[in-house]
Parts: C-alpha cells; structure tokens; sequence
C-alpha cells in the first residue's frame, strides 16, 4: 500500500480517534476543557507553523494575529452584538490588514529585521492592549456571549466546553486540511524552494520576498481563527492574550515533533497542555521546563522527537541503517 | 512642561538606552546573532544587583561585578549550547532558542525573587543635583558617565588592540579569520559573555531608576532593536548616536504626547527608516563592527 | 620519491563525501621537504575540495575522513586554526583578504608562530621585498586591490605565518601572464628555500614549469602520478581536459 494510500485512510481514522477521546477519558468538564483548549492552541500554532517549516522564517507576530482574532470578536460580540459569524469574518479581514502592513514594510528586509519587526509589533501590541480604553484597557472585555453558529432555524450553540469541543474539532480539522492544501500548492512548493535555496528560487523566477508576504497572509487567518474562538471559550478577553507564554507554546508546538510534520503540531500542543493541566510543578516553573524543552529540541534534536524515532524504528524494521542523508531543513546546503 | 528638563531627562534616557544596547552591537555587527534574550538577561542582572544590595547587603559597587559575572556566565552557557547552529549561521534556531533561553529566565526569576515589583535605591539614586530649575540625581550622571566611558573603551580596543582585530576579522569574513589561525569559537563564546556581562552592568546602572519586575525585559529589548539598526549594525559610534537620539526623542514624546507610548512611537519611527531607508541611518556597509 | 626525502605532508586515505556523493577518495599522497606537487585536472574534480578538506576548511558538512600528517604529527581531528597554527597552510581561491582592511592590516592579521626549525617566519618587510607592489599599495583597502595583489597578499599573509606546508588553491586564476610568471617564480625561490608546496592548477602548462610532481585529479581520484618531466606530456592530461574517452 502506497504512503499516500495509508495517509488517505489513516487520517480520518485518527480523526474519528481524536474526536471522541475526551469522551473516552471520562468525558468530564476538565477534560473536555483541556481539549477544547489543545484544539484552539494547536490551531494558533498551524499559523505559525507555515512560516516556520515551510518558508523558514522565524514570525514572533502570530500572537499579535491571535490577538486580533479575539478582540475583534470580544469587541464586535459585545459592542456591536454581531454574531458569530459575522465575528469570524471580521477577524480574518481585521487580521489580513495588520499582515499586509507588516509583511509589506518588511517586504525588502533580511530574515533576521523581519523577525524583530514581527517581535517589536508584538511588544507594542501588548502596551496597546494594555492601555487603550477603546481595548478595555487593563481589564479588557468581558461578557461575551456564547457560540452560536446558528443558520436557517439549524441551532449550532455551545454552552460549556463539552459543546463547544465538536466546533472545536472542526476548526482543528479545517485548519490541517488548509495547510496541508497549502503543502501540496505551488506557492507551498515556491516557500519551500525560497526556504532552501533562495538564490536558486530567485532564478527559476520566483520572488521571495513576495512569497515571504503571500505565506505571511496565508498564516495570519488560522492563528485568527483561533482567537476567535479563544474568545468564546474564555468568554473574556484582555491584554494576557498577548503574553509571551502563548509565542513559546507555539513555538515549541512547531519543532518539538519535527518540521512539516502534518500532525506534529497538535500532537506537541497536546504534549505540553497535559503536562500543564495534569502534571504540573507550579507556574514558575512550567515555565522553565517548556523554555527549557524549546532550547534542548533546537539544539540537541533539531529534527524533533520523530528523529529520535528513525532510528529506533529502523531496528525495529531489521533493515541494515540507510546511508544518513545530510540535506536537511536544518541543514540545506 | 521645562524644555530643558526634558532634554536632561532625554540625555540620561538616551545613555542609558546606548549602555543597554551595546552588547547588542557587538553581537549582531560580529557574530550576527540576535539574542531575544536581551530583556530577560538585563531583568536578572537587575534583580541580581538588587539582591545582592538589598538582601545580601553587598555594597553597590561590589553588586554590580557580581551581576556582570553571572550575566557573562549566562552567556557563554548560551553559546556552549547555541555552539552548533552558531557555526551553521541557523539564525531561526539561534533566535528560537535565545526566545526559550529568555523564557526560562523570566520562570526561574520569579520563583528566586518573586513577582512582585522591587526598588533598587543606591546611594546614588537618593541623591539629588539641582541646578537652577533643572534636577536630576547622581545616579543620572553616573549613567551618561558609565555610557561614554564604556563606549570609548570599546572603540578604543576594537581599533587600537590586537584582540580588537581579532573581533574585527571575525566580524568581517569568519571563513578567512580561521584561515589566519583565528579561534573563532573563542571569538563567538568571548562576544557572548561580553553581551551578557554588558547588559548586566547596563541594568545595575539604569535599574535605579525605576520600579523592577521579574516580567520586565520586553521594552528594553524593542529600544535596543530601534537603536542598533537606527546606528548602523555593528557601529559603535551609530550605537551611541542613535541612542542619545532615541532618548530625546522619547523624553520630548512622552512630555508632549503621552508617556505611556512612547516605545508604540520610537518603533513606529523605526518603521519609518526602515522603509524609507532599509539600511539604517549609516550610510557604510551594515556588516562587521567598527 | 627516495625515502630519504623528509615527508613534511603525508595524506592518506583521504575521503570527502556530500551528502553519499564521494566529491575525494584519494589513496595516499606525500609532500616531502621542498618540494613542489601540482595537483591538476578538469573543473569540478575535486582539487579544490582536496586541498580545503586538508586545512580542514571544507564548505558545506561533509564527510571527511582519512590521515592527514604534518610533520610527522596527526592533524585530522584538529580544527582549522590549529592546523594553521601548527603550518599548516592555506591560499584559498578567491577568499583572500580582509576588504575593510588596508594592506598592511591585512598582513598584520597574520598568527606570529614561534619560530622553529624547518619553519621560516617571514617578516612584513621581507613581504614586501618579495612583493614589492604590496608595499607600493600598503596603505590601500582591500577591496581596492587587483586581482594580482589580492594573490600577493594573500601569499604574503601565508608566509607570514611561518607555513610548513603551503596549499595554494588555483594562484594563477584571472591574472595577466606576467603575473602568473611573477607568482611562479616566487614559488620556486620558496621551494628552494625548504617550503613545502602543494599546487593546485587549472592551468597545467604553468604548474608544470614549477613542480616537481604532477597529480591528475578525475572525480576525486588519482588518475596519473609522476615525476613532472614524464607525466607532462601524457596524452591523458590533455583527454582529462577535453573530455575525452580514454583508450
């Protein structure tokens, strides 16, 4: 059977798995809680981890998108009693406008500039955040109504975490699609040659600061989408949205499995919410073990856990060990 | 609103913005590496100074080599771990791992010092000058004083030293260093323990100033950002520059506009040159230090 | 080679592979004390990838293994400023002086080695004794030298840290041919002096007025290896060149 073949029926296999397994881990509030929240965090690391893997580039602006996503529909759900849609649409517009301008200022400059635009506008955005009355300020914006997708007398609501993981599901869901139709596209295929050889990209007349731009567009809605639904799920949402604990989760969500991985992502998000959630040292120190794990994968296992396994399921195969290729997404050249 | 009070508060801020952001210069214009660690890094040389003052009843002037010994230790064990995406140039690596690196020592320094805010006073701090209508305390000049010494000394063995050179080999064209039996590593490991003894005296002098906390470290980093690229990467003399420039700017903002956007507005002004002028405000090359 | 020659270089089994692409497989080669050796073949057979692989200063990862002797003692484990350091040196092609810097800098950026028998340390002034047109432009940049004075410095620069082994890669490349003259004349008063040389040429008659030894370098193999008087007027060199199948 062909790898393609396995993948067409393997996937929805873990998905049918993925789904009811808050019900099959007893189904309580906490644990449909804890999914609800891997789903929308693994949906706000797949934005980042289409600028990561695929076009290698490092955007530290993906809170700042996630942000967006939420106050514009706390904002719009409160002030203006817009409904759910309507607050989905808006964040995606909202957000592909603060992209534009980021991506088209940074459009001429080196990775590294980039990289610090994208960290300064996130900075920034918290001082923003913080002091804006139009924002709520320092206590931000509160009572947002439920989730109600309702359309044509069909009612699509969610009052607990329990309802909202089958919507939950479905954004993580669309969300992979998306970017695994981003992977098998031409400007997929154009980020990864802009990734690899820019000089060899340029030539076969591709323009990679332009791809930089169309990836940076592309990404910015799903870690919007996210925040939308952050928003419903928290029911408030203030200035702590922006704080640097969601940028490393999602970083670490992107290279702890290994890049382009499909289901990497999800599957570290998971990883480290039921470290939080179930095993937790305290606050603090949460917060040096998840920094720590980010700097040991980068620099003792730069292919993520899934390279640790190669070997490992090599022995397993009884096959004598392949020559190791040296070419890498860590190491191109 | 005093004009001239402005300008001195401007003048104070700006030295104090060029003392932070000169471990930067020397690490983005030789190594190119960025360190988004910086904040983090000047938070703990802070709350170290702060410690060993308040806590451990050190003396000021005995506080601050202590903070810049373990700043320059942190630094190299950075670059011991960061050794191989260093050699590699892997700027995404480097830059996700000194993003952790940060994380990690925003964690374990609220577990040691807590998260609540503190005040380092020094007898500096407490005592004013007051000249005519103008004010500004001891603690103040002994920044710009710190500032221009530090800044002269670094031009001065950069340009004039045998391991100036050696830095500025390094800086241009690593490769080649090697080939004139340079030890690069030692070169890298060097700059880094350089930045992090750097931004820890930049924090024992500047941490005065006002209230610290353990989640700081954010906005340094933006003005440190806004000031080396505004300089010309890798110029010592565009550091101080752009500074001192930086800091009249954000004393004469903040008075006349509002105080509590004045990082939102130099990095809008960065924006601005970058667009404008992608290079930065030097006119030289941007690589190498000089 | 008789074996009272003194081996100041001694390679052996020398492997540099790309990603399980074998870029050098080279058995065993000996440089002894003042001796010339060219190495020679067609563009892309490896000779550039030999003699950076030797200094340790290979682009890119690779695999590289194998024996690498200076002297007697082992430096293939040794990072590349060691081995400098130790003698052994490198004239890379292209990548030869710091722009920013005047020519008098450059030479100053050069490691002042411990003097030692079988190594001479040249001083600045007898560079630009020997380079007379360095010390003409010693107060230029860099990047405002020529071609030639690029190759002059970077000789200079090499001589100045007291090399064992000299390893200059294609010197003659873009100059004019007084210059090449220049460069080989220098080569052979240096070798006559004790220094050792490993030569690497595209330009197979003017390698074959200095060496003493030729290599023919096909897809990181030897393929031909003699005294130069034999070896040059073999019909393979030329075939090597020109792509020809040999018979």
């Amino acid at each position: 059977m062909t790898s393609q073949r396995m993948q067409h029926i393997a996937l929805p296999l873990v998905g049918l798995g993925v789904f009811v397994a808050p019900a099959a881990f007893g189904g309580t509030g906490s644990v449909y809680s804890a999914a609800v929240l891997i789903a929308i965090f693994a949906v706000m690391a797949y934005g980042l981890d289409v600028i990561v893997s695929d076009l290698g580039e490092v955007s530290l602006a993906h809170t700042v998108f996630f942000a967006v996503g939420s106050y514009t529909t706390a904002w719009l759900s409160t002030k203006a009693g817009a409904g759910a849609w309507v607050t989905l649409g808006a964040s995606i517009a909202v957000v592909l406008i603060f992209a534009a301008f980021i991506g088209l200022v940074t459009l001429r400059l080196r990775e590294f500039v980039f990289s610090l635009v994208t960290y300064a506008v996130a900075v920034v955005a918290m001082s923003v955040a913080s002091n804006w009355a139009f924002l709520g300020g320092s206590d931000g914006i509160r009572g947002i109504p439920m989730l109600d997708l309702s359309i044509a007398g069909l009612p699509l609501t969610a009052r607990n975490d329990g309802e909202l993981w089958p919507y939950a599901f479905a954004l993580l869901a669309i969300t992979i699609y998306v970017v695994d139709r981003f992977r098998h596209s031409r400007l997929g295929a154009a980020a990864i040659m802009t990734h690899l050889n820019p000089r060899l990209a340029t030539m076969s007349g591709i323009d990679p600061a332009r791809v930089r731009l169309q990836v940076f567009l592309v990404s910015a809605p799903i870690s919007a989408a996210a925040g939308w639904l952050y928003a419903y799920q928290r029911a408030y949402v203030s200035a702590d949205v922006l704080e640097n604990y969601f940028l490393i989760l999602m970083l670490t969500a992107v290279v702890l499995m290994g890049r382009r991985q499909l289901l990497g992502p999800l599957a570290a998000t998971a990883l480290v919410l039921m470290q939080e959630k179930f095993f937790s040292l305290g606050g603090y120190v949460d917060k040096i073990v998840l920094g720590s794990v980010l700097v040991l994968v980068l620099a003792f296992f730069p292919q993520g856990l899934m390279g640790l396994m190669r070997p490992l399921r090599r022995i397993a195969q009884r096959r004598a060990p392949s020559q190791t290729v040296i070419t890498t997404v860590e190491n191109p050249k | 609103m005093n004009l001239t009070q402005q300008l001195i508060n401007g003048i104070v801020l700006g030295h104090a913005f060029a003392l932070v952001a000169i471990g930067w210069t020397l690490l983005l214009g030789v190594a190119r590496l960025v360190n988004f660690g910086h904040g983090q890094m000047y938070m703990l040389g802070a709350f170290v100074t702060w410690w060993a003052v308040v806590k451990a009843g050190v003396p000021y002037v005995l506080a601050v080599p202590i903070a810049m010994a373990i700043g320059a230790l942190f630094g190299l064990v950075m670059q011991r771990v960061m050794l191989k995406a260093t050699f590699e140039q892997n700027l995404v690596s480097i830059m996700i791992m000194t993003l952790g690196f940060g994380y990690v020592l925003h964690g374990g320094a609220a577990l040691v010092f807590g998260s609540t805010g503190q005040i380092l006073d020094t007898a500096l701090s407490r005592n004013d000058i007051t000249i005519g209508d103008l004010w500004f305390t001891w603690q103040d000049a002994a920044i710009v004083i710190a500032a221009i010494v530090v800044f002269v000394g670094l031009k001065w063995v950069l340009d004039g030293t045998r391991v100036g050179r050696l830095v500025r080999m390094v800086a241009e064209d690593p490769k080649l260093a090697m080939l004139a039996g340079v030890n690069v590593r030692r070169v890298y490991y060097g700059v880094f323990a350089f930045e992090g003894a750097a931004v820890a005296f930049a924090a024992g002098m500047v941490a005065p100033r006002t209230p610290i906390l353990t989640s700081m470290g954010f906005e340094e980093v933006i003005m440190t950002f806004v000031v080396v690229v505004l300089g010309g990467i890798g110029s010592v003399t565009g550091s101080y520059v752009a500074g001192v420039a930086l800091g009249l700017f954000t004393a004469l903002f903040g008075a006349l506009v509002s105080p509590a956007y004045t990082t939102a507005a130099a990095f809008l002004v960065l924006i601005a040159v970058l667009v404008l002028r992608p290079r930065g405000l030097s006119a030289g090359p941007a690589a190498g230090a000089h | 080679m008789s074996a009272s020659v003194n081996v100041v270089l001694r390679v052996r089994d020398l492997r540099v592979a790309y990603a399980g692409n074998q870029a050098v497989d080279l058995k065993s080669l000996d440089v002894g004390q003042g001796e010339v050796v060219g190495v020679v073949g067609a563009n892309g057979a490896g000779k550039s990838t030999l003699v950076n692989a030797l200094a340790g200063w290979s682009r890119g990862a690779p695999r590289v293994t194998g024996e690498v002797a200076l002297g007697g003692q082992r430096v293939d484990g040794r990072p590349t400023h060691e081995r400098i350091r130790s003698g052994l040196l490198l004239v890379p092609e292209g990548r030869l002086v710091f722009g920013r810097m005047n020519v008098e800098d450059n030479l100053s950026t050069a490691f002042s080695p411990l003097a030692a028998p079988g190594r001479k340390v040249y001083t600045r002034d007898e560079i630009y004794e020997l380079f007379p047109r360095l010390k003409e432009r010693r107060h230029h940049l860099g990047s405002q030298l020529s071609g030639g004075e690029r190759q002059m410095l970077g000789i200079g620069r090499a001589l100045m840290m007291g090399p064992r082994v000299l390893l200059l890669d294609e010197p003659s490349i873009g100059l004019a041919p007084k210059l090449v003259q220049q460069v080989l004349d220098t080569m052979r008063t240096l070798a006559r002096s004790g220094l050792s040389i490993l030569l690497v040429e595209q330009n197979v008659r003017a390698a074959l007025e200095v060496v003493d030894r030729l290599l023919l370098l096909e897809r990181g193999r030897v393929v031909l290896e003699g005294p130069a008087a034999q070896v040059g007027n073999d019909p393979r060199i030329a075939q090597a060149y020109l792509g020809v199948a040999t018979a």
